[in-house]
């Protein structure tokens, strides 16, 4: 059965902490506060945008999500927390949020986030574009296909292209592009998880 | 049918539209995921509209004037832009439990933490967000059917909500621990496939490793990893 409650980690009084053993949290300092919510919110708000368009991967969607994130974390928010607390607290939120839009929209988590590597999204300077190696991989995923695989996804995925204007470049018919499309799709899948292992 | 829906995913996404429901099958996740990842990469959208910033800081700035008022009920949201959406309220409460049980903690009851956390929170130390354990419940078939939210506290708690299909009556939450050893947690009722429970625990939350839910009948609805 369970046992006593160990006292959790935290910053009482705002001490100056750092986070559990993994070493997967910020280093906290006093100076380094919230005064209010407008400070939380240009301060965030590129970086939970896109955190939330890497995970759905549209602009409309990316935004809903990340209103709803602001919305439902400013009710509870009390200020005068550290930048790192409110940035943990606003990536719990975000993690339920975005669970919930998965179950909503198609009944499976097809992405969630991960508090330890997606806090990256939070803290990293908002100018540096994806604080992931999801490019690196994505390139690395696409260099590891057959020809015309690789090139019906770069046209679809990168180059913006309808499907009849992929199936034009690539000379085949609308159906093939799609057969095309799904398959390279399901390699490419096969071959992150390769990766990833 | 699936095949045809998955497609229509695939082609909002590509050309940057908001893609609409469907009932995905596990074999459809692994595409979806990877499509995803593709677009992401694509330049362009990855940054935010000014027009999007500044229009949810000035909606931003209206909800925390409401807030201000009595009786203060954030259910119905008006979504970005000329997109209004409306949040239900399980949503809500699951966000807004996981939301304020890290920064904010109710003096009795997880429950009473959700209905007064706008109108009468209680201050606290703030704790790291490392402390929030969260799962979400998955039936047999892998679907979501529900998530829960434990948090490490003098009391600790637990709150999860519940959305399965055509079921009605009693579920029992069965908490299970590192060791292999569980207990239940309580019973709730769902009506419609709906429900919501939380509760104060006993015991150290960081050695709890998932949850069940179970029917009287002894049929596992879901279950959940905490992550």
């Amino acid at each position: 059965m369970f046992r006593a409650t160990q006292p959790s980690k935290r910053s009482e009084d705002h001490h100056p902490v750092r986070g559990d053993s993994n070493g997967a949290h910020l280093r906290l300092v006093d100076a380094d506060i919230y005064t209010d919510w407008e400070s939380v919110y240009k301060d965030n708000v590129e970086r939970l945008y896109r955190l939330m368009y890497a995970k759905v991967g549209n602009r409309p969607d990316a935004e809903d999500l990340t209103s709803e994130v602001f919305r439902t974390a400013f009710g509870p928010l009390r200020l005068a927390s550290s930048k790192g607390e409110v940035r943990a607290y606003l990536l719990v939120t975000a993690r339920t949020v975005l669970a919930s839009h998965w179950r909503q929209r198609l009944g499976l988590a097809v992405t969630s986030i991960d508090p330890t590597s997606d806090l990256a999204y939070l803290v990293e300077p908002s100018t540096t574009g994806q604080p992931s190696d999801a490019p690196q991989r994505a390139a690395t995923v696409l260099a590891a296909l057959p020809d015309r695989f690789r090139r019906i996804l770069e046209l679809r995925f990168l180059e913006a292209c309808s499907i009849k204007e992929a199936a034009l470049a690539m000379d085949v018919s609308v159906s093939n592009a799609k057969v095309l499309q799904h398959r390279a799709l399901q390699m490419a899948a096969k071959v992150a998880q390769d990766l990833a292992q | 049918m699936t095949a045809r829906k998955l497609a229509a995913f695939i082609d909002a996404l590509v050309s940057g539209r908001r893609p609409e429901r469907f009932s995905a099958t596990p074999e459809d996740v692994d595409v979806l995921r990877m499509a995803i990842t593709l677009r992401a990469e694509r330049p362009g959208d990855a940054t935010p509209d000014d027009e999007f910033v500044s229009g949810l800081y000035e909606e931003l700035k209206a909800q925390a004037s409401s807030r201000a008022e009595p009786g203060f009920q954030p259910v119905t949201i008006t979504g970005s832009g000329a997109r209004p959406t409306r949040m239900s309220r399980g949503r809500f409460a699951i966000a807004a439990v996981a939301a304020g049980l890290v920064l904010v903690a109710g003096t009795t009851s997880a429950t009473e933490a959700f209905n007064h956390a706008r109108t009468a929170p209680v201050a606290v130390p703030a704790a790291h967000g490392v402390g929030l354990l969260t799962g979400t419940f998955e039936s047999a078939d892998h679907r979501v059917v529900g998530q829960i939210v434990a948090y490490p506290s003098h009391p600790s708690w637990v709150y999860m909500n519940v959305d399965v299909a055509n079921y009605n009556g009693r579920v029992v939450c069965m908490l299970q621990s590192d060791n292999g050893s569980t207990v239940a947690a309580g019973t709730f009722e769902l009506h419609g496939g709906v429900g919501e429970f939380s509760r104060a625990i006993r015991g150290d939350v960081d050695q709890l490793r998932g949850a069940r839910l179970v029917t009287p009948t002894g049929s596992v609805l879901g279950s959940a990893t905490f992550a």
